[in-house]
């Protein structure tokens, strides 16, 4: 008989299902109580939406045809005085005359359908993905510089790395996200974008660089001795045996911190950086779709983070070939 | 090849003061094989280790090749350059396959053509008897065969003096006698080597002269028969007759 633990999962499994579909449920009723109206319709349209061209009359007549084509309609117009009479093809829904109408000049006629334009939501969404992976670069080198500064011998090197991390650590973002945009950002006329990156960027920059001194100590001390014994420098024996190795240790906390700073820099939002919190606020002011709008938001970081947290699990199985 | 003048170096520690290496004078000439033997924190291993300047000294002089490794103009890169060693641990370098473990310290320190780096080390590894694990990484050899990689890694940069600091304590037993074949066929192809070991067997056979060492100081110097058979000192007689 062997010694063997096992027990059935699927009450177990049953009970998750229940779980989850009684906080469904719940939800639901909630949102029953308060009344509130779901307009989930008027969503899409904040991610891409077609624009319309106003076709407007262009001289005062009469409408003496209109061919409805489908979707679209010809409408032929005669000048009052007299002369050539004009062709206008708009929409059908937005068709606004009948046959023997009379017009004004520029009078609205109806609507074409313009070209596709790119709605608030995707735009706010760029913005924050941009501005975190700029962020996320210029945080890693900082953390990479400042990480092995903490390790020098050199007292002064290490004294500003402490101060530098602690300072960081100790302070909220949303407060050095003020202080680098109205202080620093004054004094040396940083433009918003530039004031939100830099303080994402030294805020994730502290963090890695701790990250990035674990990693480096973690690697045993025969690496580098044995790299030393070879006759390689210590920047050498840093750059091919040590680090690589540190780098592929510390994926996972990077990856938590990556994933953190994309959620962190919603916080630019208050200097007015249009990125997807600030958009979303934007766009609740003029649709009044409170619930829904805060939703995609959280949807959308969702899609964002976990994409990179995919991303980052595949290079760790990458990087752990040599196992 | 070596020669070591007055050295000492001290560990300061929690209040405590230890003589790791205690006023240690001795040389090894070139081809010479020189065993280093003793027990326990007798620090052979401390000694060894200030000959590439791995461990720092305090006092004292290493000359290896005529440059004295702690001048103010020496470049000690230079130097560990021409000294191979080798680790009771093996220290390879686990993201690098065998091959690459052998080729990089060539093509980072000694600039060789990717090439050549490769031929030599292939060469190498058909010498330790172990070419066709060029593609593995470390993590999927034995310790025996690790530490034959390490063996081939340091030839690789023509050492002119090789450093074996406990290079079968780590292994299973079994896996001695391979690690101790490529050394003993290193010796007799003429390779100047100082080595730190319990290998009683391959100090008899091998060794040139046997040093003795215990609380950081060299008590016997003699070539083996006369070490193994008439120790002179009465720590060395007692510690012959604990380990044969």
């Amino acid at each position: 008989m062997a010694l063997k633990h096992s027990s059935a999962q699927w009450p177990w499994q049953g009970l998750l299902v229940l779980i989850l579909l009684g906080l469904t449920i719940g939800l639901w009723i909630a949102t029953k109580r308060v009344n509130y109206e779901w307009r989930w319709e008027r969503i899409p349209q904040y991610f891409a939406y077609q624009e319309q061209d106003l076709q407007t009359a262009p001289f005062a007549g009469t409408v003496i045809k209109v061919n409805a084509n489908g979707d679209t309609s010809q409408v032929t117009l005669q000048p009052q005085p007299g002369g050539q009479p004009a062709v206008i093809t708009v929409e059908t829904a937005t068709l606004k005359v009948t046959d023997g109408a009379q017009v004004n000049a520029d009078e609205e006629i109806g609507a074409q359908r313009g070209s596709w334009q790119v709605g608030p939501l995707t735009q706010g969404l760029w913005v924050t993905i941009w501005i975190s992976f700029i962020s996320g670069f210029f945080g890693l080198i900082i953390g990479l510089i400042t990480g092995l500064c903490r390790i020098s011998k050199n007292p002064a090197l290490r004294g500003l790395s402490v101060l530098y991390i602690e300072l960081i650590r100790g302070t909220p973002l949303l407060v050095q996200i003020f202080i680098f945009y109205f202080f620093i950002g004054t004094v040396l006329h940083l433009d918003r974008i530039v004031a939100g990156i830099g303080a994402l960027a030294l805020f994730v920059g502290a963090y890695t660089a701790e990250i990035i001194r674990a990693g480096i100590q973690s690697i045993p001390k025969g690496q580098s001795e044995a790299a030393r014994s070879l006759g390689m420098s210590a920047a050498e024996t840093m750059t091919h045996i040590v680090l690589p190795q540190a780098f592929k240790r510390v994926l996972p906390p990077l990856a938590g911190q990556f994933i953190s700073l994309i959620k962190d820099s919603s916080l630019v939002s208050v200097i007015a950086i249009t990125d997807l919190t600030k958009s979303g606020r934007e766009i609740i002011t003029s649709s009044f779709a409170t619930f829904e709008i805060w939703f995609t938001v959280a949807l959308l970081y969702l899609v964002v983070t976990s994409v990179l947290s995919q991303l980052l699990f595949w290079l760790e199985r990458r990087f752990a070939r040599s196992d | 090849m070596i020669k070591v003048n007055k050295l000492i170096k001290i560990f300061e520690g929690r209040g405590q003061i230890v003589r790791a290496v205690d006023d240690v004078s001795t040389q090894v000439a070139k081809a010479e094989v020189v065993v280093i033997i003793g027990p326990s924190g007798s620090g052979k291993s401390t000694f060894l280790r200030c000959l590439n300047g791995l461990e720092e000294f305090d006092d004292g002089q290493v000359i290896i090749d005529g440059i004295d490794i702690a001048g103010s103009k020496t470049n000690l890169n230079a130097v560990r350059r021409e000294v191979g060693m080798v680790f009771q641990h093996f220290n390879l370098f686990p993201h690098k396959t065998v091959l690459e473990n052998v080729t990089l310290a060539q093509r980072v320190v000694r600039k060789r053509k990717a090439t050549e780096a490769h031929d030599k080390a292939m060469a190498l590894l058909t010498k330790v008897g172990i070419a066709e694990k060029a593609n593995e990484y470390p993590s999927r050899l034995s310790g025996g065969q690790q530490q034959r990689v390490a063996i081939a890694r340091a030839l690789a940069m023509d050492p002119k003096v090789m450093l074996f600091d406990e290079p079968t304590s780590a292994l299973d037993p079994e896996m001695v006698g391979e690690v101790l074949d490529v050394m003993k066929q290193l010796a007799r192809e003429g390779m100047t080597m100082a080595v730190v070991t319990h290998e009683m067997g391959f100090a008899r056979e091998v060794a040139h002269r046997v040093l003795f060492m215990d609380a950081g100081k060299v008590l016997e110097d003699a070539p083996p028969a006369e070490f193994f058979t008439a120790p002179k000192e009465p720590r060395a007689q007692a510690f012959l007759k604990q380990v044969l």
